[in-house]
């Protein structure tokens, strides 16, 4: 081997041999990669933060009467004369500045119906002869199912909107030949006690979706 | 590099000098290296090959004069690219618009609470990029008894909306009957069509951002690199000139979600908003909840009127 080697011309060319050989490989290879576009596959999806689904919600706020009825949920809560008596109507009581007082069993109601809170006599829209119905001003007696015509018997312009479409939420087919058109009720959305739409926390704003997911806004809370 | 270790037989000195790296040879070494480096980083571009413009897709015809047996293979190609891309086979149609259809879109100021759940809706409908983010719809928050747009918010991150004091307007493609978007294209890639929704070719633009600039909503955005979507949140019903997913140097706007509004659904931004503010039907209906508004209603504004857009998005007061 020392002998072999001892010409400088024939290590040399041996040394350059070798450099030629890996400089072939490297580009053989490289052409093998590209080719083969195993470096080229798109580049595996970076995870990104996904927005809050309950931000995607299309479902109505709240469940009428009729809604509960529908999925059979319990209804204790609406069998009125389970702690009434059916021959005298409960009494309401005022405060000193005449706001109503809730009683305790009733603590789930929050009273903020009209702006000024002077909507807060229970029987203006509850039967006092028969609380299982309400009645509207002119006399009808209406299911607590059925209480849309009620909010109309005040609140005429927007029951009016409300019939024509422009008022309320809309979902499924603005074609009603190629589908159903699902319309919602009053209570569907306002709360009968307190019908002003709640506050809630906005959904995030331009450029912040990349945060992680746990920072998501929280629920919305309904305090001023 | 190293000695020869001393109990190796006595090597001869040249011997010795050509086993250690000689400063040629390492010269030489570096010089081989960053040689290759160099050819791999001008490359690495090629990295994107399977993004690039398929031969099938370079040689499509211009979208109005592809005929249906085109068209069906088209879709093929759009739906065979999805499911490499996201490993989702989408369900990918051409839709035309219908007879006797124009669709207007109307949003109630008084109502609308500034919650901006369209936003996010039409980015989860319409496989809007999530990063770089790309948004349709943009909210913006002016004060009460101003419209002067240079004073509006767009980045207001209340606890709790609506604020007191201030109203919000959500500000999307307002779908002109005059629109300047259209006519600055010098490929003809977007157009009006006959039920009014401005659509865009993007196997046809050319990105060179003109209806950007001539566009006075800002509705018009521009896919500066490759969009990222979630596999996960891909909404694989898709329509060629609605929400199929776009690529990189393309434009895109709001389409009035034309893949749901083509077979008769409402659009996403509609059906999300919790308080109702959004309306949109078929204008040339009288029964439709648009044309009840337009009557009705007081209908202040067709943004930026002066500007002669003409838009299909009318804003109204309920009181």
């Amino acid at each position: 081997m020392a002998t072999r080697s001892h010409s400088p011309a024939a290590q040399a060319s041996r040394r350059t041999n070798v450099l030629l050989t890996i400089l072939a490989l490297a580009f053989a290879g490289l052409a093998a990669l590209l080719v083969g576009n195993l470096w080229g596959r798109p580049p595996a999806l970076v995870s990104l933060p996904l927005i809050d689904p309950a931000l995607l919600d299309r479902a109505p706020s709240r469940q009428t009467f009729a809604d509960l009825i529908a999925a059979k949920e319990d209804l204790s809560d609406f069998d009125c004369y389970a702690c009434h008596d059916k021959k005298t109507p409960p009494p309401v009581h005022f405060d000193e500045n005449h706001k109503i007082i809730i009683p305790k069993e009733h603590s789930n109601i929050k009273m903020g119906h009209g702006t000024h809170d002077r909507n807060n006599l229970c029987y203006n829209c509850h039967n006092e002869s028969n609380l299982l119905t309400v009645q509207v001003r002119d006399g009808r007696e209406l299911k607590l199912s059925d209480s849309t015509p009620l909010c109309g018997s005040c609140h005429g312009p927007t029951y009016r909107d409300w019939e024509a479409g422009a008022h309320g939420r809309t979902n499924g087919y603005w074609n009603r030949a190629l589908g159903v058109t699902q319309r919602l009720a009053c209570a569907n959305c306002h709360d009968p006690h307190a019908p002003r739409i709640p506050p809630r926390v906005p959904a995030p704003g331009p450029h912040s979706l990349h945060q992680a997911a746990a920072d998501a806004p929280p629920a919305a809370t309904t305090s001023h | 590099m190293s000695a020869p270790s001393p109990n190796s037989d006595p090597a001869p000195a040249d011997k010795t000098s050509d086993r250690a790296l000689s400063r040629r040879s390492f010269l030489r070494g570096t010089a081989a290296l960053s040689g290759l480096t160099a050819l791999a980083a001008s490359l690495s571009p090629l990295r994107e090959l399977g993004d690039f413009t398929s031969t099938e897709e370079f040689l499509q015809k211009y979208y109005k004069e592809l005929t249906p047996d085109d068209m069906a293979k088209v879709l093929e190609r759009v739906t065979r690219e999805v499911q490499h891309q996201y490993g989702i086979r989408p369900h990918v149609r051409d839709l035309k618009p219908m007879d006797g259809v124009e669709f207007v879109y109307c949003l109630n100021l008084t109502r609308c609470i500034g919650c901006r759940k369209c936003v996010h809706a039409c980015v989860a409908e319409n496989n809007l990029s999530r990063s770089p983010e790309i948004q349709y719809i943009r909210v913006l928050k002016l004060p009460h008894g101003s419209l002067d747009l240079e004073k509006a918010e767009h980045n207001y991150d209340a606890k709790e909306v609506p604020e007191k004091g201030f109203f919000y307007m959500p500000v999307q493609c307002q779908q002109c009957r005059n629109p300047p978007c259209v006519k600055v294209c010098p490929v003809h890639a977007t157009w009006q069509e006959s039920d009014g929704i401005t659509v865009i070719d993007y196997d046809w633009c050319i990105g060179c951002r003109y209806c950007e600039a001539a566009c006075p909503y800002w509705a018009r955005r521009f896919n500066f690199t490759k969009p990222e979507i979630p596999a996960e949140r891909l909404n694989p019903d898709m329509a060629y000139l609605g929400n199929r997913p776009r690529k990189q140097g393309v434009m895109e706007k709001c389409h009035f979600c034309i893949q749901r509004t083509r077979v008769g659904k409402y659009p996403a931004c509609l059906e999300v908003c919790p308080v109702g503010a959004r309306k949109f039907g078929n204008i040339l209906d009288p029964e439709s909840e648009v044309s009840y508004i337009l009557r009705e209603k007081r209908v202040f504004i067709q943004l930026k009127e002066e500007m002669g857009t003409s838009p299909r998005f009318f804003y109204y007061f309920d009181k």
